[in-house]
């Protein structure tokens, strides 16, 4: 839905300040404050291939640059290139009037039609791996530069330490600068302890030739003025960037490109450290160990039918509500007192005075369409509530626009009960559930005038 | 944004026992090798070619105005052979769309005007952006949405997919509703 229908139309403000539409946020239920993906800590879990979607360990992946090895890109267009097969007649070796037919492959483009034997690439005569790869010339000065940013970090880090004794835990993200993660650090003996000890004389740090700075260039040569310039032949910016540490200028030197790999990645609070979201390692599951998006314990609000609008004439909009909790939840509804961000409010609103009672979420009957009449259940005002089916609600706002033109925007404060199952859970099985009211600001797109 | 009623003619459609509403104008060739499994909307003007090889479309999709559901083939040394198609549950393909594709995971939302190259495998849980070509043979990772010409992973999707197509295909299927009944 996040790319059918249009989600942006309502947003939440997150507890960092930014608005987000709900699909986009996550409960903390320990801190029980509404995150969003810029405020909360990513981490990689495994890193995979996008195209073979076979994992590759972190480690591996850091020694290849986060590339597949089987997997390549076309230079050209940027799709993945697909192995074909060729038979090669050649004579047999042990009988020169027999021919055998071998199979050699190369690797070709499905949608720009490119392929190895552009550039004259030798055929392979495995279908995986073995491809040649390009060389970086500048691979040795890249590797000293490396060791010693990585040398100079466990100086600094062996330096803070002896300032400050306390262990702290930001520590270890810090590590991470020069490529030296904690675990690497372990690995190598370098707990927190024994880098103290480091010793100066155990690897110094080497004086490296300064980079020499250009100073001019040479002059064009003539035949860039003189000659036609063959653009068939040149290749774009986009194929030389793609490629960074070569930068072909010509066609025939454009190479296959091996895939980036893309990674499952966890969520975690940034204040209480919980996870927010973690995957299933298999890259091709969408399940999640743990996932706590708001939409699973937030009610949800959205626009029921788009409206017109005309200044300073009160409209009535129609919202909906839906519970996400297999309890019954009240809601009530409050205007933000003092709203400052004039961008996000151009309209006047009023809402329903009353609570507003959602029924639960029954997941078997949510496929069952009959319209049970629930209204007699929960003694409804027809005038404020339209209508109601399962866990939803359809409510009635009445909005006055105070612009003369362009967007009407409104917001409230959504105040809903929340009832922590984990939690209550882990105390005792008999207990109730806490009830704890939530608060969150939503910001609302309606139309325009 | 909730979704908006959609009307059609109740006599333009035949609704099977397993709630499947498929309309007349559309084309299924070889019907004995397709298997829609209930709940599904096939709109007007799509073909699909089960006469080529089986097609399996799960439950709760959306089969939009005049896309073609076609199997793939492979060229083999002798001649070439299809692949069977099977679409997952909770798919929405909107109008105009080509799929060509070996497989489509479950909860996939697939745009308007869209070219599914041959044998492409589309995971769970992914999108195509409206009028993307995706070339033959691309593998579409889960949570990835896939847009442009050749069509790239530009975004990703959020973690909650499965929940929001479920939600679309379902209220979709509530609110296509005949003419004149007052369901």
């Amino acid at each position: 839905m996040a790319t059918f229908a249009t989600v942006d139309l309502v947003k939440y403000l997150c507890t960092c300040e930014k608005k987000f539409p709900i699909c986009r946020l996550y409960l903390c239920k320990h801190c029980l404050k509404l995150r969003c993906i810029d405020c909360v800590q990513h981490e990689v879990d495994t890193p995979y291939c996008p195209n073979c979607l076979e994992i590759m360990p972190a480690q591996e992946a850091k020694l290849k640059k986060n590339r597949c090895s089987n997997c390549f890109d076309c230079p050209v267009c940027g799709h993945t290139l697909m192995t074909r097969a060729s038979g090669h007649i050649s004579p047999n070796p042990e009988d020169p009037n027999k021919s055998v037919t071998k199979k050699t492959y190369y690797l070709a483009c499905g949608f720009c039609r490119w392929n190895t034997r552009d550039i004259n690439m030798l055929d392979q005569t495995v279908a995986t791996g073995n491809w040649p790869m390009l060389e970086n010339p500048h691979v040795k000065r890249i590797n000293n530069l490396l060791e010693n940013y990585k040398l100079m970090a466990q100086v600094e880090k062996a330096d803070r330490e002896r300032k400050k004794y306390v262990k702290r835990r930001s520590h270890l993200y810090l590590q991470d600068k020069f490529n030296l993660s904690p675990s690497v650090m372990k690995r190598k003996g370098l707990s927190s302890f024994s880098s103290l000890s480091l010793k100066e004389g155990d690897k110094t740090i080497e004086d490296l030739e300064p980079s020499v700075p250009v100073e001019s260039f040479d002059p064009l040569p003539n035949d860039y003025y003189t000659q036609p310039a063959a653009l068939e032949k040149t290749t774009k910016l986009v194929h030389r960037l793609s490629v960074p540490e070569f930068q072909p200028e010509d066609v025939s030197k454009l190479h296959p490109i091996n895939k980036h790999l893309i990674m499952k990645k966890s969520l975690r609070c940034r204040e209480c450290e919980h996870n927010l979201s973690k995957s299933d390692f298999n890259p091709c599951s969408i399940k999640f160990k743990i996932q706590l998006t708001a939409l699973h314990w937030v009610p949800e609000v959205r626009i029921m039918t788009p409206s017109t609008f005309t200044y300073n004439k009160e409209t009535l909009v129609t919202l909906t509500m839906s519970n996400p909790s297999v309890f019954n939840t009240t809601v009530t509804l409050s205007q933000i007192e003092n709203e400052t961000d004039v961008d996000y409010c151009t309209a006047k609103v009023e809402l329903p005075k009353k609570e507003l009672v959602l029924a639960s979420r029954d997941e078997p009957s949510m496929h069952v369409y009959e319209d049970s009449s629930q209204a007699h259940e929960f003694k409804d005002d027809p005038k404020l509530i339209v209508f109601r089916k399962g866990n939803k609600i359809g409510f009635v706002v009445k909005v006055t626009p105070v612009v003369p033109q362009g967007d009407v925007k409104i917001c409230f404060l959504l105040k809903h009960e929340f009832r922590n199952t984990t939690v209550a859970a882990l105390q005792s099985e008999s207990k109730e559930p806490e009830i704890k009211w939530l608060e969150h600001k939503v910001y609302l797109c309606l139309g325009t005038i | 944004m909730e979704l908006l009623d959609e009307f059609y003619n109740s006599s333009q459609y035949i609704e099977t026992a397993s709630g499947n509403k498929v309309s007349r104008q559309s084309v299924l060739c070889g019907s004995q090798n397709i298997v829609i499994n209930g709940k599904t909307i096939v709109m007007t003007g799509c073909v699909i070619r089960g006469d080529l090889a089986n097609v399996r479309i799960g439950r709760h999709c959306v089969i939009g105005q005049n896309a073609v559901i076609r199997p793939a083939f492979k060229k083999f040394s002798k001649g070439v052979a299809f692949f069977p198609l099977s679409i997952g549950d909770h798919v929405l393909i909107e109008e105009d769309s080509v799929i060509n594709a070996a497989q489509v995971g479950s909860f996939v939302h697939i745009g308007k005007n869209c070219v599914i190259g041959r044998r492409s495998v589309l995971k769970d849980c992914c999108a195509i952006a409206d009028n993307t070509v995706l070339p033959p043979e691309t593998i579409v990772p889960p949570f990835a949405l896939f847009s442009g010409s050749p069509g790239k992973m530009v975004q990703d999707l959020p973690d909650c997919t499965q929940d929001l197509m479920t939600d679309i295909t379902v209220s979709y299927y509530q609110h296509f509703k005949p003419h004149g009944k007052g369901k």
